[in-house]
């Protein structure tokens, strides 16, 4: 039985127990797992995610240039390039041991052109965290100040503001601050035109800096605008150059040139003398910051004549071809003295403004009453603002009396007693050029032309312009403002400057026209202030600059010289005022 | 004992036919799995992309500007007339001797 019973087989048993722990404890490494993943992603997941946005989620912001200034041909004024600001942080500089090699901050103090010991001092103070070492270095020194690798400098982004025309337009377009903000002219006026917001917006980025997911625009920038002037930037350059030598020549406190396109009103030039580098501002003078063709106004002088000419012409108070006596060469208006140079005789109007008779012109002014000549001189602008959109404009003024004795009415006549500045006498003129209409100037260029105020009839206009003539010509007062092929309607006007209490010994020695009087295109006001010796007459100091200018600029514009057939035509219609 | 007719895979197979349409859709469950991943690595790899060009387009804008005013500096019209007249020994016509072609 035993020998039979130790043959049986035995079956292979599973041993349970085992079987259960092996199993249990996969089960519960599982579980275990399990549990564990659903802890991370279910009950806290948080905490991980922050860890991974804390080292993938950045917020980028694009760096916006500030917009450009050009000319009306696309010419550039004023142009942002992006520069680095190099700053330190002293805490981290010397948390991290930043003085150990200090090859490097020699290197440093050399490319930044500054005393190494200057730029330690900077960082000395370690609670400090936040000091500017240089601004507006280049992008190569930039380069090479991060291959320097020293702990705690680091590099940031802003703009430079260049002005490639320099002086030639630095009062018009004026400054940007440091931190790129206008402070004067039109940078000023058109600051928020100019500027642009960066857009922030948050993305991903990958281990080797990538960005990887664009997740959402924290702040929507918003996108610089581009200005076009109205400036011609070769007209510019011409007027600039030829009142800068004609202020030198005559040691001027200052001069100022306006040119203005007579049929929409636009500003081709706008030029002040002395003026400054707009691109190095070590030795800025604010005196030569101020744009003089706006800020500065002055008496008119005899160049307000043809004005009151037309406004007699206008209102009917005289006739074309009315002849005025001004013998004996003076006259006594209120116990006062008007005079002129010399004893002119009988003159036509033509006459009187060619040799710019004050006699002539006060008995103009006393035939008609003195609020029709005040209107007109409201209507031309006076005594207002011209409109144009730049800081710092003084209108000038008119005498306002509630009686005017005559002695005051002949003086309003020729120029005493009102003030302008450069851009409203060139608009005056313009009017003239322009069949009589008044138009707003502007400084930037416009697509179509303004609505104007019509002052003087378009024929009264032309009279005057032929008129005028006489005064380039030979027994005008000025010669030198004669053009060879443009015929020019302009006047000479030499103010004496107030001082307390009367006019003292300094002149204003003025000239503006419009030109070619066959086809008018431009009006140019010259003012030159205050020049030195014995030329001080207009047509000496200002009308070779006028004449200059204006006919470069009328070649520069590709206008047509006159005809031969053209100048007898004129020349008849000049004699028939005589 | 069961015979040879009832081989495993046979039986695998026959398990398999009877819930196909589970398996299927567990196959699609799977693939649309893998275009998912796929997917969001090729948006990525597009938005790097993208924001690369952007970078480039910023550089460029940078090299313009340069340009531009090289360009101004060179294209100068008093540095144009001082070749002209000095230079090149040319003058500018005064107004009475130019002659304006017009053109229809």
């Amino acid at each position: 039985m035993s020998k039979k019973q130790a043959k049986v087989i035995k079956k292979p048993q599973l041993i349970q127990w085992r079987l259960k722990v092996v199993i249990g404890f996969i089960l519960f490494l599982f579980s275990a797992l399990v549990v564990r993943a659903a802890y991370i992603q279910v009950v806290e997941p948080d905490k991980l995610r922050h860890e991974s946005d804390m080292r993938t989620l950045r917020t980028t912001s694009n760096q916006v240039q500030r917009g450009l200034i050009t000319d009306r041909n696309g010419d550039m004024l004023a142009v942002s390039v992006p520069v680095k600001a190099v700053w330190a942080d002293p805490k981290e500089v010397h948390k991290f041991d930043g003085f150990k090699d200090m090859r490097r901050w020699k290197a440093l103090a050399d490319v930044l052109h500054e005393p190494e010991q200057t730029l330690l001092d900077r960082v000395k103070d370690p609670k400090k965290r936040y000091v500017y070492l240089k601004r507006q270095v280049t992008p190569a020194v930039a380069e090479y100040i991060r291959q320097l690798k020293i702990p705690g400098i680091r590099l940031k982004d802003e703009s430079r503001r260049y002005y490639p025309a320099g002086e030639i337009t630095a009062q018009l377009i004026g400054l940007t601050n440091i931190d790129d903000v206008g402070i004067e002219g039109i940078e000023k006026n058109y600051n928020d035109w100019l500027t642009g917001t960066p857009t922030k917006q948050k993305v991903r980025k990958s281990r080797d800096g990538h960005v990887v997911e664009r997740l959402s625009t924290v702040q929507q920038g918003e996108k610089p605008n581009d200005l076009v002037l109205s400036i011609d930037q070769r007209i510019q350059q011409l007027a600039y150059r030829e009142i800068k030598k004609a202020t030198e020549l005559n040691q001027a406190a200052w001069g100022s040139i306006v040119v203005l396109d007579v049929h929409t009103g636009e500003v081709l030039a706008m030029a002040t003398s002395p003026s400054y580098n707009p691109n190095s501002r070590e030795h800025l003078q604010s005196f030569r910051m101020r744009n003089r063709a706006i800020t500065d106004s002055f008496e008119p002088g005899s160049t307000i004549k043809p004005f009151v000419v037309a406004s007699a012409l206008q209102d009917g108070y005289a006739k074309a071809d009315e002849i005025i006596s001004t013998s004996p060469g003076w006259m006594r208006v209120g116990g006062r003295q008007v005079r002129d140079s010399h004893n002119n005789g009988n003159l036509s109007l033509a006459k009187i403004l060619a040799k710019s008779s004050n006699v002539g012109i006060s008995k103009l002014s006393l035939s008609m009453p003195v609020e029709k000549l005040l209107d007109k001189y409201y209507s031309l602008g006076l005594g207002n603002y011209t409109g144009i959109d730049l800081p710092g404009e003084a209108p000038g003024m008119i005498r306002e009396s509630h009686r005017w004795s005559d002695f005051e009415r002949a003086t309003l006549s020729f120029g005493y007693g009102l003030t302008a500045n450069t851009l409203q006498l060139a608009r005056m003129y313009a009017t003239l050029g322009n069949g009589g209409k008044l138009l707003p100037v502007s400084i930037l260029k416009l697509t179509k032309p303004p609505e104007g105020t019509q002052v003087f009839s378009p024929k009264v206009a032309k009279d005057v312009m032929y008129m005028l003539q006489g005064v380039t010509e030979a027994g005008g007062t000025a010669r030198q403002a004669h053009i060879n092929g443009y015929p020019v309607a302009g006047k000479t006007g030499t103010s004496r400057k107030a001082v307390a209490g009367g006019y003292g010994d300094d002149y204003v020695s003025l000239f503006a026209g419009v030109a070619p009087v066959n086809n008018p295109r431009l009006a140019i006001a010259v003012v030159v202030n205050a020049p030195e010796g014995d030329r001080y007459y207009g047509g000496v100091v200002s009308g070779p600059v006028f004449a200059k200018v204006m006919s470069g600029a009328l070649q520069l514009l590709n206008v047509e010289p006159i005809s031969k057939a053209e100048q007898v035509k004129l020349a008849a219609m000049e004699r028939s005022f005589d | 004992m069961a015979k040879s007719s009832l081989s495993l895979p046979r039986i695998i197979v026959q398990d398999m036919w009877s819930h196909k349409w589970l398996l299927l859709l567990s196959f699609v469950v799977f693939a649309n799995a893998v275009a998912v991943v796929y997917t969001s690595y090729v948006s990525r790899q597009l938005t790097t992309k993208w924001d690369q060009q952007l970078q480039q387009r910023d550089k460029l804008d940078i090299e313009w500007r340069n340009l531009l005013l090289e360009e101004q500096s060179l294209a100068d019209s008093s540095r144009i007339t001082r070749i002209a007249t000095k230079e090149l020994d040319m003058t500018r016509p005064l107004p009475s001797e130019e002659v304006v072609v017009k053109i229809p």
